[in-house]
């Protein structure tokens, strides 16, 4: 792990605005004000990064916790990108989205427990809800360069909030759902799993719990006891293993998740 | 420059610190985590306080566990930990090997737990001090805090000290009416030092769920928002007793700091400063060598509690 100053070298607003209670017709607590797409230059960081990983970003202004946020993409050239989403009223989400090219932000990483590729896993399902794409696409690109094939599920609550197309990784199939149906197929990401699942020797999935809810409860349906790891998300303090804020119970006992997870059996956790 | 500063100058060993800058319990885990990811030199830090411990293994409490409210940082942990039988076994073989002290802090619901604990780190190696947290519910007192009455933190204090020949720090709970008469028990007890504060009782509404935010419903504040708090606590206390104190809330920067020391601490502890900035702790002592040079200080015991009443 290692702590450094990260020069920005570009941030972009890729997805607009979510009017979420308009969109999704049921009550939101918070909207999100855009999804960003952040490179930062670390080469000492890129070395060592895994998908799944994640990096802690301390984000200035009125915050005292550092933000959780996955490791989005890594390239060639020592630069990693995060795809963060604005939250209202998100204090840390906020003052990054405002962080401008040649701006300097604090962070430290990688860290956390990767997604694992089995060995003999030639066909890998991925599913990702909303935001959720955030680590998959750091796996995708690493499957694909471990000659895998790979199949992104996509899905969002309607079609200004899906990942640009032209932005997605290259050599792999990607098929679109939306709630409202204004993209891709209509309905959520989950109902489409059961239409891929015979092909895929593993699941790897990014999204809200209830989405991991479902798909542990009714898991014949829809993963056919493929194995399936999950990226899970609690309020974080320290991100290393050292203030027990984010311990949750599994079956493999107390666990905390920056350190032992982010990334999770389904069955361990449910 | 001298930077090193004793804690217990009136037990037979001592604890002798190298410099004044040390870790918060609750927030360093065992000091063995950091190692492992080379972040920064551990060594080159006063003391590591390592997670408060119980005498059996604690799971604590639900989650969430953690909020974060206007310039603090409420927590509700519940005291997990490994239990003093896995520390002992897993934790002090490596401590061992540092030059660094190591102070373990201990934590009990009942009197007997308290002396318990320390008879059972009394003489490991690895070890170079205790570190008493009063701030416990007292179960056989109806659940107040052991520290919030001077009788019953005095009790506390007495019971350590026969169990054990450690140096003992008694870490004062801010959750009190009168933190001066508290320390002057503690002190008369048979405490070596005195750490304070630790976090004040706090409580975040989630008004969308209407329910509290914390799995606990209430939980501990820390921060800068207790900084000016723990100050006038540090202040207060320094000035009734006659051991060395140690200065603990919000303290982020150097500046922070050295505020402690003039009040009275003779060393510092950094928790949550630590979350979003891991290696604070050598930005501080850092900023506190430049201070004194800039100042022409050459020990740092010629400005400790210079700002007295
Ligand atoms: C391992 C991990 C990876 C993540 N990766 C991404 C990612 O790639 N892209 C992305 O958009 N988001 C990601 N998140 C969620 C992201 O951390 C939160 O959206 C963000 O912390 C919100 O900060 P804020 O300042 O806008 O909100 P505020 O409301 O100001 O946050 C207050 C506190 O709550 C915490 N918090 C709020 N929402 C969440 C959440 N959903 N998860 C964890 N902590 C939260 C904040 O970190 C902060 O400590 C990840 C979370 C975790 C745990
Ligand atoms: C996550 C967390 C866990 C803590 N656990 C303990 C503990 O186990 N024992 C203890 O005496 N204090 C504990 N504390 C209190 C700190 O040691 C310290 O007294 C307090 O946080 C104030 O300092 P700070 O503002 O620098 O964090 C904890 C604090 C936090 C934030
Ligand atoms: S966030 Fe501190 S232990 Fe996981």
């Amino acid at each position: 792990m290692k702590q450094i100053i990260a020069k920005v070298i570009s941030n972009t607003r890729i997805l607009k605005e979510l009017e979420r209670r308009r969109a999704l017709k049921r009550p939101q607590p918070r909207d999100v004000l855009g999804s960003y797409l952040l490179w930062l230059d670390c080469p000492e960081l890129t070395p060592k990064a895994k998908p799944g990983q994640f990096v802690m970003v301390r984000c200035g202004g009125k915050t005292i916790l550092p933000r959780p946020f996955s490791i989005h993409q890594v390239n060639n050239k020592g630069n990693i990108a995060l795809f963060f989403a604005v939250w209202e009223d998100g204090k840390g989400t906020n003052w990054l989205s405002q962080r401008h090219i040649g701006s300097k932000v604090e962070l430290f990483g990688p860290l956390g427990v990767d997604f694992s590729i089995r060995s003999d896993s030639r066909n890998l399902l991925l599913v990702a809800g909303g935001i959720g794409i955030a680590p998959l696409y750091f796996l995708a690109q690493e499957a694909v360069k471990k000659t895998r094939s790979v199949t992104l599920l996509l899905g969002a609550a309607t079609a200004s909030q899906i990942y640009p197309k032209n932005l997605l990784p290259s050599r792999i199939k990607t098929v679109i759902t939306t709630e409202d149906g204004s993209a891709g197929k209509k309905g959520r990401v989950i109902d489409l799993v059961p239409e891929f699942i015979d092909r895929a020797d593993q699941v790897f999935a990014c999204g809200p719990i209830p989405m991991y809810r479902e798909m542990y409860l009714q898991r014949r349906k829809f993963l056919k006891n493929k194995p399936t790891q999950v990226s899970l998300e609690t309020v974080m303090g320290c991100g290393r293993g050292v203030c027990y804020g984010c311990t949750i119970k599994t079956k493999k006992g107390l666990q905390e998740i920056c350190r032992d997870g982010p990334i999770f059996d389904l069955d361990d956790i449910m | 420059m001298n930077f090193s500063v004793e804690l217990a100058p009136k037990h037979p060993c001592g604890l002798l610190l190298a410099n004044p800058v040390m870790t918060a319990a609750g927030t360093f885990g065992y000091g063995t985590e950091i190692e492992d990811e080379h972040l920064f030199d551990i060594q080159k830090l006063g003391a590591v306080v390592c997670k408060g411990t119980t005498l059996e293994p604690k799971k604590g409490n639900l989650q969430p566990r953690l909020v974060e409210t206007a310039s603090g940082l409420l927590n509700s942990i519940g005291l997990q930990n490994i239990g003093v039988a896995a520390l002992i076994r897993e934790k002090a073989p490596i401590w061992v090997k540092w030059r660094v002290p190591v102070i373990v802090n201990i934590a009990g619901e009942t009197l007997s737990d308290y002396a318990k604990l320390a008879m059972r780190l009394d003489g490991v190696a690895g070890i170079s001090g205790l570190e008493v947290n009063i701030s416990c519910p007292n179960i056989k007192a109806g659940g107040a805090e052991f520290g919030a009455n001077p009788d019953s933190a005095a009790a506390v204090t007495r019971a350590v000290r026969k169990a054990t020949s450690l140096p003992i720090l008694v870490k004062l709970a801010p959750n009190t009416s009168d933190i001066s008469r508290v320390a002057v028990a503690v002190a008369e007890a048979g405490a070596d030092a005195i750490s304070l504060i630790n976090t004040l009782r706090g409580m975040a509404i989630d008004i969308h769920r209407r329910r509290s935010v914390l799995g606990n419903i209430t939980g501990g504040l820390s921060g800068p928002a207790i900084k000016p708090v723990a100050l006038s606590m540090v202040y207060q206390v320094a000035g009734v007793v006659d051991i060395p104190v140690v200065g603990c809330g919000g303290i982020t920067t150097a500046q922070d700091a050295i505020e402690f020391i003039m009040a009275g601490a003779s060393a510092v502890q950094v928790g949550t400063a630590s979350f979003a900035n891991p290696s604070v702790f050598l930005d501080i002592l850092k900023g506190i060598k430049q201070f004194m040079q800039k100042e022409g200080i050459k020990d740092v015991s010629e400005f400790i509690g210079v700002v007295s009443g």
